[in-house]
């Protein structure tokens, strides 16, 4: 690294040859208002919102745009830089709607943030306001308000720069420049929302999210999303206890600043529907509801008197989970008993961007924790098939609605002897079991996954879990008959006896995760 | 009905790409190209021409959209332009279109019920010594008069 | 005054190759590819003073020395032949007339920064001065002035004509790189500049028609002789295009520094209809017009006209007499400017048409009080602060004729309508 220092308002900066005004003023943690510049895409230089004022430089330049040299002088508050600013947003108002008592942006809007921190008087604009598209859909997710676009071809770029899928473009030109879509095309890539996330203003919006809830009362929890294990990182953003919605988190180490739709979505089938609220036991006449007490000890008898016993663990399990899981069920298990769920599909090439080919997060974590092996899920679930266990265990995962397997699975199931079904809901596998146990979802959890690449992060608990169900780790510890306080206790307990995870906590782990070291990968 | 160039159209679309050092340089000449044989850029012939060139669809219809002189709709045989900026204005520009509206019984923008012509106002056409002046499809009409502008038309079929 | 630019044109057959020989034309660049290196002969342009004739001024020959030598990208000359600037009709007559002159003067430029393919760009609706300028490029290949081994020198030069398609943007250099590129015509953001990644990334000269077309002479005769006409600062002739209310219209050569109140009067033959004149833009629509009280004194060259409050620009005169009415006026070119916008940043998308709507109102009886300051304010949020020039070229106007006029403006709102006509 070359050192290159400078001074912002006075502040003397060292950054590095090659960065950006911006950029130097971003790592120093001075924000320069801005519109089109994005971190991960071209320079556009075309909202003329960051123009500072720069010593011997007659003009105002765009921060975006300009080296930081060696004793460059840089006023982003000076008197000319302020007049302009204001000029730019009041240029970006005059035909806006200014309907932000609809516009699901408001709340984190930038257009409406810098105009609060510059402390704006009522607009100048008394012409009529030029009409745009309105609410057009631009695709399954996406939904479009020309009045609000401020046309900083952030969403162009994107789609030009990261996905390569090019569906957007600038059509026509002065105040009749928009973004449009080519006529019949419809902007449907596997990452298509982030467009959503990179507009900074309510001009493209999430039609899932859509009128839900007002930003400002969602509570936002740093996770992983459990879409895949990419792990992707993410914000879990809740209100009255219901996930509204997922926005990425940026961590150039995993995902960048994106999130791909299927995992952005992810939590409608993961976390809605009618909960279990308390364990069952089957009687005649079906299933009935019991203490805990009486549920575990049905299921530590009946592993016990029926073995060999098939044990398949969700790939959405934490480590801290997998880890007790694992413990647990060795003593029920012969060898190729004990899998993590996991099976792949083709990605396309938008897809290899982000994704991984599996909806496993955490199948890497899992198998780190002794749950299962490289031979992976597939010949114990065929084995379950051919009626080679006698009862089995199934944390999570609806075996019996499997799209390839499912029918010839619900039929084998139902024939154990014994089967205990660790869920959240009532599945069509559950509806099978012996003894049903209710658990908690992704987003109830506090634990760690390790991603495909050996990444371990952290979840983090966004939604409280319903009276009635226990955490997967606090079930497991009790049929092991250990007790611990919290799972950062379990995770004390693997680091020591794990070596790829030596040295490693919650508070190492952070907000970021932490890499388990190569030679362990 | 599949969009398609004619075999001469083809081979001149293929001497035109081989002119430039890079395909994407060719877009212009190869748009008048379509707009010449297909007679405007419908979506359609943005479709072909993003194949053909390489290019995604929706930065067809951007680089169509931007310049003036590419029709997205069908017009009159005769693509009447009468320029409208300051030298031309000084020199009774709006007279030679009045002239010309109340002649056609068109507006601007519009075109006549037999497809003659349309009639359009246009920015400076670098003719200012000769205003006022109007553009008719390829070929400059230059020191008007709302006399001879009449009798212009009527030479146009 | 001699002629350097117009030598030709009234030449018979001057578009032809024949006829430009007969001229002498080619001589310069037989004597470029004889006896001149390409340093040699970017001294002798820069020893001549050229600046650049298509509004912005810039010396040429300094231009070409931005070129990295060692650069192994190709390097493009792009002749600007994409005259849009309202007023401005220079470079058309010289397309149509002496095509010739402006392909050698490109060979010239190209052979100056080893280039070999280069371009000339001219705007889509000039559909006859390129068939001109085509039918002088076959010719020229024909006689062995462009293509492999150029007279036997061992340089090889393409250069293909290319038309724009309708936006007057792309008379920018980095706009009409862009759409050069098979894009839309917006500028780009500087740094880097063209010199070192231009088109397609690779250093890249824009010189404009007129600047091209001198080089021969230049050449032929001599870079001190084209120095000792004009005046320090402003070398040579130049060619002014005058339109409006003049009796004599048309294209004038004249030596830089000639009397501008002269050269109104006599070379154009004075005010047509008797009426008397009410101000004139000496630069083409983007420059500040100026009164007819202060003409006095001022030369046709860049720094007489800067320190008048305006710019030499392209050279385009429009003239106008106590006749017009300069809000309505005003409000013409900023409906151009509105129009013409590329619609990048966002003060001169937005603010282009804020000032055109404000204008419109005013000239329709419908202006109110602060309207005017309104439009100063406006306008000089926009001029400056956007990605290339034409924020000030659209910003300049209407500030320049409400400050000039502004009675005129004032009685507009006043009298809720046009008070001219």
């Amino acid at each position: 690294m070359d050192p290159v220092k400078i001074t912002i308002d006075g502040r003397e900066i060292v950054t590095e040859k090659g960065k950006t005004v911006i950029q130097a003023a971003e790592d120093a943690g001075i924000d320069i208002p801005h519109y089109c510049y994005h971190p991960k895409l071209t320079i556009a230089g075309n909202c003329r919102m960051c123009l500072v004022e720069i010593e011997k430089m007659p003009k105002l330049q765009i921060a975006c745009n300009t080296l930081a040299t060696e004793g460059m002088a840089v006023k982003t508050q000076s008197p000319k830089v302020l007049e302009a600013r204001r000029a730019v947003m009041e240029f970006l108002l005059i035909n806006h709607p200014v309907d932000c008592p609809i516009c699901d942006q408001a709340g984190e809007c930038w257009l409406q943030d810098y105009y609060m921190e510059h402390d704006l008087a009522a607009s100048r604009f008394e012409e009529r306001k030029e009409h745009e598209r309105k609410r057009e859909i631009f695709g399954p997710y996406v939904v479009f308000d020309g009045e609000r676009c401020i046309k900083c071809t952030r969403c162009v770029r994107f789609l030009q720069e990261v996905t390569r899928t090019d569906e957007l473009t600038v059509v026509n030109r002065s105040d009749h420049a928009t973004i449009a879509l080519f006529p019949e095309k419809t902007l449907d890539n596997p990452l298509s929302v982030n467009v959503v996330d990179i507009c900074p203003v309510g001009a493209l919006t999430d039609r899932d999210f859509r009128f839900k809830v007002r930003v400002w009362y969602l509570k936002k929890t740093p996770s992983i999303c459990p879409g895949c294990s990419t792990g992707c990182n993410i914000s879990v953003e809740t209100y009255q206890n219901r996930i509204a919605r997922f926005k990425p988190r940026v961590n150039e180490a995993v995902n960048s600043h994106w999130l791909c739709d299927e995992g952005r979505y992810s939590f409608h089938g993961l976390t809605e529907g009618e909960r279990l609220t308390s364990p069952m036991i089957r009687q005649e006449g079906g299933l009935v509801a019991v203490d805990w007490d009486t549920a575990l000890r049905a299921v530590a008898t009946g592993l016990a008197a029926n073995a060999p016993a098939a044990a398949i663990l969700s790939g959405r399990n934490t480590n801290e989970e997998a880890f007790l899981y694992s413990r647990l069920m060795k003593q029920f298990v012969s060898d190729g008993g004990l899998e993590v769920f996991y099976r792949e599909r083709e990605l396309t090439e938008v897809e290899k961007i982000l994704k991984s080919p599996d909806r496993s997060p955490n199948f890497r974590g899992a198998r780190h924790m002794g749950v299962g092996s490289e031979a992976g899920v597939e010949p114990l679930l065929k084995n379950i098939i051919d009626g080679k266990f006698r009862s089995a265990y199934v944390v999570g995962e609806d075996l019996a609605s499997l799209s390839d397997l499912g029918d010839r699975l619900k039929s084998a199931l139902g024939k154990l002897s014994f089967l205990v079904v660790q869920d959240t809901r009532m599945t069509p596998t559950a509806a099978l079991a012996h003894v049903v146990l209710p658990s908690t979802n992704f987003a109830e959890k506090e634990g760690t996954y390790t991603n495909r690449r050996g990444r371990v992060q952290k979840l983090n608990p966004a939604l409280v879990a319903p009276a009635g169900a226990l955490q997967d780790w606090e079930i497991f510890a009790r049929l092991l008959g250990e007790s611990y306080d919290r799972p950062a206790d379990i995770f004390a307990v693997l680091s020591r006896q794990l070596p790829a995870y030596a040295g490693l906590d919650y508070e190492k782990i952070g907000a970021l995760g932490a890499d388990l070291e190569a030679q362990h990968q | 009905m599949a969009v398609k160039f004619s075999d001469e159209s083809l081979k001149k679309f293929e001497a035109i790409v081989a002119r430039y050092p890079q395909k994407n340089a060719a877009m212009l000449p190869v748009l008048y190209l379509a707009q010449q044989e297909f007679g405007y850029i419908s979506p359609e012939v943005m479709e072909y021409v993003s194949q053909i060139m390489d290019v995604p669809v929706a930065r067809v219809l951007g680089v169509v959209t931007f310049y003036t002189m590419f029709n997205t709709k069908p017009i009159g045989r005769h693509h009447i332009q009468v320029c409208r900026t300051l030298p031309c204005a000084l020199a009774g520009a709006e007279r030679i279109t009045g002239a010309i509206k109340e002649k056609l019984k068109i507006g601007l923008g519009e075109t006549t019920p037999d497809g003659r012509f349309t009639l359009s106002e246009v920015e400076c056409l670098a003719s200012c010594g000769t205003a006022p002046m109007m553009q008719v499809n390829d070929d400059y009409y230059e020191n008007l008069t709302e006399k001879n502008v009449g009798e212009l038309l009527d030479r146009l079929k | 005054m001699e002629k350097i630019l117009l030598r030709n044109i009234d030449a018979p057959d001057s578009q032809t190759l024949e006829g430009y020989r007969a001229c002498g034309g080619y001589r310069a660049l037989e004597k470029v590819l004889r006896e001149m290196t390409p340093e040699k002969l970017i001294d002798e342009v820069k020893a001549s003073g050229l600046r650049g004739r298509g509004g912005a001024g810039f010396p040429t020959g300094m231009k070409w020395s931005f070129v990295p030598k060692d650069n192994p990208k190709p390097k493009y000359v792009v002749c600007n032949a994409d005259e849009s600037e309202p007023g401005t009709f220079k470079d058309r007559l010289l397309i149509e007339k002496d095509p010739h002159a402006i392909v050698e003067g490109t060979i010239i430029a190209a052979y100056a920064i080893r280039s070999h393919t280069s371009f000339i760009y001219i705007r889509g609706e000039m559909f006859y001065g390129a068939q001109v300028l085509q039918r002088a490029l076959d010719e020229a290949a024909g006689a062995g002035y462009l293509g492999k081994n150029v007279l036997g020198s061992g340089y090889d030069i393409d250069l293909i004509l290319h038309r724009g398609a309708g936006a007057y943007i792309c008379g920018e250099e980095t706009g009409l790189l862009s759409s050069l590129e098979g894009g839309k015509g917006w500028p780009k953001i500087k740094p880097p500049f063209p010199a070192t990644h231009g088109l397609f990334g690779c250093p890249t000269v824009v010189n404009n028609v007129e600047t091209l077309a001198a080089l021969p002479w230049i050449i032929t005769e001599g870079a001190a002789r084209y120095a000792a006409i004009g005046t320090e600062k402003s070398k040579g002739t130049k060619l002014f295009c005058v339109s409006g209310h003049v009796k004599k219209p048309g294209v004038y050569e004249v030596d830089m520094g000639y009397p501008f109140k002269k050269f109104l009067e006599e070379d154009c033959g004075g005010m047509a209809n008797g009426r008397k004149l009410k101000g004139v833009i000496p630069g083409g629509a983007s420059m500040p017009v100026l009164r007819a009280d202060e003409l006095d004194g001022i030369t046709m060259d860049y720094e007489s006209f800067q320190a008048a409050g305006t710019l030499l620009g392209s050279g385009g005169v429009i003239v106008m007499d106590e006749s017009t009415c300069m809000v309505r006026a005003a409000w013409n070119l900023s409906r151009f400017f509105a129009h013409e916008s590329c619609g990048q940043c966002s003060p001169c998308r937005e603010g282009c048409h804020w000032i055109e709507k404000i204008l419109n109102r005013v000239e329709h009886g419908a202006g109110k009080p602060g309207d005017l300051e309104k439009i100063l304010s406006v306008s000089g949020n926009i001029g400056g602060n956007t990605i290339c020039p034409f924020g000030d070229a659209a910003s300049w106007p209407p500030a320049a004729f409400i400050k000039k006029y502004r009675g005129e403006f004032d009685e507009h709102i006043a009298a809720g309508k046009c008070t001219i006509h």
